[in-house]
């Protein structure tokens, strides 16, 4: 999808589904997992289809995730600070559910 | 936040050139003003993060190209201004005209709270047209502006095998950025008609009115066919992938293709974003000439509520430069209200603005929205949200459904978290087309608050912090 960021002169370290990632200060948290190479962001409550940033303008909201002690916000709208743990959101798909097979691909 | 100041003369809702303009102008001459923000920083979409580049990576702005560069004055013309900034802020509610006062209900670091303008102005911008095809919803599908809005604000740049896909401006913009920062996709599938008479003559007057903007999109589509590979007259377009993206396969000249890649960006053009103002009860219509709603505007922003201006994209799609025009007129409109509580309109047109407008009619008229994007194929999901179908709202409508909102009831479409905003324009236009109507008469979802979501938590602890008062 997106280029991997190789490097950030001001790096901030988060985590999402347990796998700790790395992104730049003031990025997005949508932009901080797609510069991470996470392409999916949760999984639709009707069809369980997997869904990632589509508008990343807080209109669509398919860029929904759960971050810990704030809920499900929205990815592009939020930044990402140190030590956010991220996990995906899905009625479907248990929560303890760790580690993404999409993420092992690249 | 706004705790020590629930009251102001005017609250401006967003901040791209147009809220910035008429803030910057109304805090100048006095007023007391406060833009809410959506977004981390003033540039509204177009442009984004403008402050943060100008500072951190300002080898990247000439990258981004002149049309970006115009924000640095914009944004700190603004930051002089004495206006109050405030980031980060959802508004879900501007109170109806049955109530006795005007107010908006905000939500920002998850707590609510309600401001008391005098006035307000909604610059809420616009947000791309709705691209329904197969597939549109695999990640790895996005929108071209929101590929831009990452280049923009965290530097993110695509893969070589990204495809481009759909019409606009934006997006042979989009890919000239791409050239200059070193990066040629893989193709452009290119949905636009080919050029007719009329526009070609619309572009004639509109070289002669804006010959700078002009030039700069000849270059930019020069840009595009030159440099990358461009394919014209696509259609029937599949995006097609297991978890993931994997390939987009289309249709020209009566053969059918594939690629593979990671990435497909789509655009088709932009369309006012009218939540707010629909919520807020003001009257609106269909615009046929640019194929979206648009709000009845009179004047430089007066709408049907003498206490609500509408100005920039929101109004009707007119681009950055007509949006700051437009923030200027309405600064004399609002403060005549402000001095009067009666609304004074201002008739007269300047030369730019008359210049803009001969160039937006060509604009329109040589970028038309994408046929197969208005009228999507049966098995196509219109409603990403509900995940409805196409075909699903053809079946109601053939059974006797009357609108959008009817269709709620029997299929859910619109009723996700999005609201509508991404279904709301195509089940229109559907719905329309199955039974024989016109998209104005056939209507749009009712618009309620709160527009964004909201907790009860939330509406419960703001009613503890005014109880305490």
């Amino acid at each position: 999808m997106f280029r991997l960021r190789t490097h950030s002169t001001d790096p901030v370290t988060f985590s999402f589904e347990g796998r700790r990632l790395t992104a730049s200060r003031g990025d997005t948290i949508a932009a901080a997992l797609l510069g991470s190479g996470v392409f999916i962001f949760r999984n639709s409550p009707v069809s369980s289809s997997p869904r990632a940033p589509f508008c990343m303008i807080g209109n669509c909201y398919e860029c929904f995730v759960r971050v810990e002690a704030m809920g499900v916000v929205q990815a592009c709208l939020t930044e990402i600070t140190e030590g956010m743990k991220i996990s995906k959101v899905s009625n479907l798909i248990d929560e303890s559910e760790t580690g993404i097979k999409e993420s092992s691909k690249r | 936040m706004i705790t020590q100041r629930p009251m102001c003369d005017v609250a401006v809702i967003g901040a791209g050139p147009a809220g910035l303009t008429a803030a910057s102008e109304l805090a100048e001459s006095g007023r007391d003003v406060v833009v809410l923000d959506e977004q981390g920083a003033p540039g509204g979409q177009i442009y984004k993060g403008v402050e943060k580049v100008v500072a951190d990576r300002p080898q990247d702005i000439g990258l981004l190209g002149k049309e970006y560069v115009a924000g640095k004055a914009l944004t700190r013309r603004f930051r002089q201004s004495g206006a109050q900034y405030h980031p980060g802020v959802s508004v879900w509610q501007i109170t109806s005209d049955q109530e006795p006062e005007l107010a908006l209900g905000l939500l920002q670091n998850g707590s609510a709270q309600m401001l008391h303008p005098k006035h307000v102005i909604l610059a809420t911008g616009a947000m791309e047209r709705p691209t329904p095809f197969k597939g549109w919803t695999l990640p790895g599908v996005m929108t071209v502006g929101a590929a831009q809005t990452l280049l923009k604000s965290s530097r993110l740049l695509p893969e070589d095998d990204v495809v481009l896909v759909g019409t606009g401006p934006l997006l042979y913009l989009y890919a000239a950025q791409l050239a200059s920062f070193g990066i040629r996709p893989q193709a452009i599938l290119d949905t636009r008609p080919s050029m007719s008479w009329r526009a070609a003559r619309l572009g004639l007057s509109a070289l002669t009115a804006c010959p700078k903007t002009m030039l700069a999109g000849m270059k930019w589509l020069w840009n595009a066919r030159v440099r990358v590979n461009m394919v014209r007259g696509v259609h029937s377009l599949k995006a097609q992938g297991e978890d993931h993206l994997s390939s987009v396969s289309y249709e020209t000249r009566g053969r059918r293709h594939e690629l593979s890649t990671s990435l497909l960006l789509t655009h088709d053009g932009v369309i006012p974003n009218t939540w707010l103002s629909m919520s807020a009860g003001i009257r609106h219509h269909f615009d046929s000439a640019q194929s979206c709603w648009v709000p009845d505007i009179h004047g430089a922003g007066s709408t049907s509520r003498d206490c609500i201006s509408i100005i920039g994209d929101g109004a009707r799609i007119g681009g950055a430069a007509v949006a700051a025009l437009q923030g200027e007129r309405v600064a004399y409109e609002v403060e005549a209200y402000l001095r009067t509580q009666h609304r004074a309109m201002v008739t007269t047109e300047s030369r730019a603005l008359r210049r803009q407008r001969q160039l937006r009619r060509f604009l329109d008229c040589a970028f038309p929205p994408t046929a197969d994007f208005q009228l999507p194929a049966d098995e196509t999901i219109v409603c990403r949200c509900e995940e409805v179908s196409a075909g699903e709202i053809r079946q109601v409508a053939a059974r006797g459904c009357m609108g959008p909102n009817q269709g709620k009831a029997f299929t859910r479409c619109g009723m996700g978290p999005c609201m509508g905003r991404k279904c709301a324009l195509t089940v229109s236009q559907v719905m329309a087309d199955a039974r024989g109507v016109s998209v104005g008469e056939i209507g749009h979802y009712r618009i309620r608050s709160p527009i964004r979501p909201i907790t009860v938590g939330q509406l419960a602890d703001m009613a503890l912090v005014s109880g305490e008062d």
